[in-house]
């Protein structure tokens, strides 16, 4: 177990080190300076030298690359150009607020999507499944930012029950964490579906059911503990994914997320920052995952790493 | 299947319960799926390819003195933007560039996803090992931050942005591929062709391939709808074609701040993405049911 944890750890560690390296690459392949485009059409030569120095831009690549290599070892990326303080204290500032919207939003969507695609699947081949697959594609064709805005608008400015923007109080977490729970709700409950359905006219739990267990028992001890892998992976990886910035959402509801930060460092071409960006989410993102993995044992037995043969 | 033996007999029992049966429900499914989303896509689709041709005004054309008129009003029917621009025509011309950018992008995505997935299928070994890596590290990547950073270094040109959502949407056709040519593989035409002296790349290219395009060209449609999704996502961030090319996603943001007192800007953009990527999806969904049920139809009948 120990074995196995510690080669899933230098993986993913692999993974973080060979996307921040591409974004180190990308930044640099781009055209144009971006101390120009930092430094505006007034700076001057020196100016632009200064910023380069800043940035980590003089010296050859490879130089410049050890330097970055460096840096991000001892956990120093540079200073965010536009906040003027470390960019890594900036992105673990705004990483709370992101990690609350996207608990709320999977905390949300797995108490909806599990019974209804449980329900749908108990009636298969009924006009309610039919209904509710139709109504499922319909949710994950909505843009987000559209749903947000008008989800925003009825209830804050028509209707004024939620609070507009911002993370004021707690209430203002509800629109966009219904926002997104919205599209991820139509995925996962599709998914539920499909596993539900697929294990309910599996022959075990038809053998089960000549035995007389209870309708109530089929769905969850037989057919649910058999769906429960794929769907708990699945709302890992969209949890992941959620960590990654819930860039759209936060946009709108200008929430005080990575999401929005990631928009304003384009925009100000903040490469420290971007770099931090990258680095904090991808490393969550695969740290999600991994747990994941982990989770895997207490909901099959199956997969019980180095117990699989002890019996 | 069932139908050829219940036919010889016909009864009114029999075609009652056939009515009613599991395989029926599904057809008439994905018939209602499949006509119901040619309708709402064409709807849509029909009059963004012929918004050169239609009596519409400039969609670039201002006119202060008409400002956010509201729809019905003057022959605007989806009335005026802030700069008295007409709305319907900016969302045709913007859905031309959508559509533009969706269709290339599917298209390379689909070509790169393909003959990736082909080849790990067909292969295995290490170029398998290759493909199922990357696609594993793009699990794992922050996508859109990267598809924002790329399009915010190259510039926000049609090629840039159309490759950028090709990028985001390699995985779904390559692993799709790979997961039904190791199945295909092992069929006993693979290795007839084999034997009959075709080479390892004739035998991919000319049998196993057209055997499983079809699934692979249903999933494309479900991919176009994402990819129109992303496209007004990115625009909507900043990251859309540039101006003036009118973009859904940058008609949405600028309409955002009139929404109190101009909704149809916001609403009536939105409603139009909804109904062509609903409409998509609809499709693309009762299809992919459809060839599905062929495919395990013939499977039976073999």
């Amino acid at each position: 177990m120990a074995r196995y944890l510690a080669m899933r750890v230098a993986q993913s560690l692999f993974t973080v080190f060979l996307i921040v390296s591409t974004v180190f690459v990308l930044v640099r392949l781009a055209p144009g300076d971006p101390a120009a485009a930092i430094g505006g059409p007034t700076a001057t030569t020196e100016d632009l030298q200064a910023i380069r120095e800043e940035l980590g831009l003089v010296g050859s690549i490879p130089h410049q690359y050890w330097h970055f290599i460096t840096g991000l070892v001892q956990g120093d990326l540079g200073l965010s150009y536009s906040f003027r303080q470390p960019a890594l204290e900036v992105v673990l500032d705004r990483l709370p607020y992101t990690i609350t919207l996207a608990g709320a939003a999977i905390l949300l969507t797995a108490l909806i999507a599990i019974p209804l695609g449980i329900f749908t699947a108990r009636r298969a081949n009924s006009s309610w499944d039919v209904g509710a697959n139709i109504g499922t594609i319909a949710g994950q064709s909505m843009p987000e930012f559209w749903t947000g805005i008008m989800l925003l608008t009825l209830l804050s400015v028509v209707v004024p029950i939620f609070p507009a923007s911002g993370f004021t109080s707690w209430s203002g977490l509800v629109l966009p964490a219904v926002t997104i729970a919205l599209l991820q709700i139509a995925l996962i409950s599709r998914l539920v579906h499909r596993e539900m359905a697929g294990n309910l006219a599996a022959p075990f739990v038809t053998v089960a059911r000549s035995r007389g267990v209870a309708e109530r028992a089929l769905t969850w001890r037989y057919a649910f503990a058999n769906s429960s892998i794929p769907v708990v992976t699945a709302l890992g990886t969209r949890f992941a994914a959620m960590l990654n910035g819930v860039v759209v959402v936060e946009v709108v509801f200008a929430w005080p997320g990575i999401g929005s930060l990631v928009v304003r460092a384009l925009e100000t071409r903040d490469y420290p920052l971007i770099q931090a960006t990258v680095l904090v989410t991808s490393l969550l993102a695969i740290g999600v995952q991994l747990l994941v993995d982990l989770l895997y044992p207490l909901f099959d037995p199956r997969v019980r790493v180095g117990k699989a043969v002890s019996r | 299947m069932t139908t050829q033996t219940q036919a010889a007999r016909p009864s009114a029992v029999t075609a009652d319960r056939l009515k009613s049966s599991a395989a029926a429900l599904r057809r008439r499914a994905s018939r209602l799926k499949i006509v119901l989303g040619a309708v709402l896509a064409g709807i849509v689709v029909v009059p963004i390819l012929l918004a050169n041709v239609l009596p519409l005004p400039d969609p670039l054309e201002q006119d202060l003195s008409q400002r956010r008129l509201p729809p019905l009003t003057d022959g605007h029917l989806f009335g005026t933007d802030q700069l008295g621009r007409d709305l319907l025509s900016r969302v045709l011309h913007g859905g031309q560039v959508s559509l533009t950018i969706g269709v290339l992008a599917v298209l390379v995505s689909g070509v790169v996803g393909v003959i990736a997935g082909a080849a790990a299928g067909y292969y295995g070994r290490r170029v398998d090992a290759v493909v199922s890596r990357l696609l594993e590290a793009q699990m794992s990547v922050p996508l859109l931050l990267l598809l924002l950073l790329v399009v915010a270094l190259f510039g926000p040109s049609i090629t840039v942005i159309t490759l950028v959502i090709a990028f985001a949407q390699w995985p779904e056709p390559a692993r799709l591929t790979r997961a039904m040519v190791l199945v295909e593989r092992e069929k006993p035409y693979v290795a007839a062709a084999r034997v009959l002296g075709l080479r390892r790349a004739a035998v991919l290219m000319r049998h196993v391939v057209p055997n499983i395009i079809n699934q692979v060209v249903v999933v494309m449609l479900l991919l176009l709808a994402q990819a129109v999704l992303l496209e007004s996502a990115l625009s909507f961030l900043g990251a859309g074609v540039e101006r003036p090319h009118p973009t859904w996603g940058r008609i949405i943001s600028d309409g955002q701040g009139y929404i109190t007192t101009s909704w149809w800007l916001v609403t009536l953009t939105g409603l139009v993405i909804v109904l062509l990527v609903v409409g998509v999806n609809l499709l693309g969904d009762g299809l992919r049911d459809r060839v599905s049920r062929s495919r395990a139809a013939k499977g039976e009948s073999r």
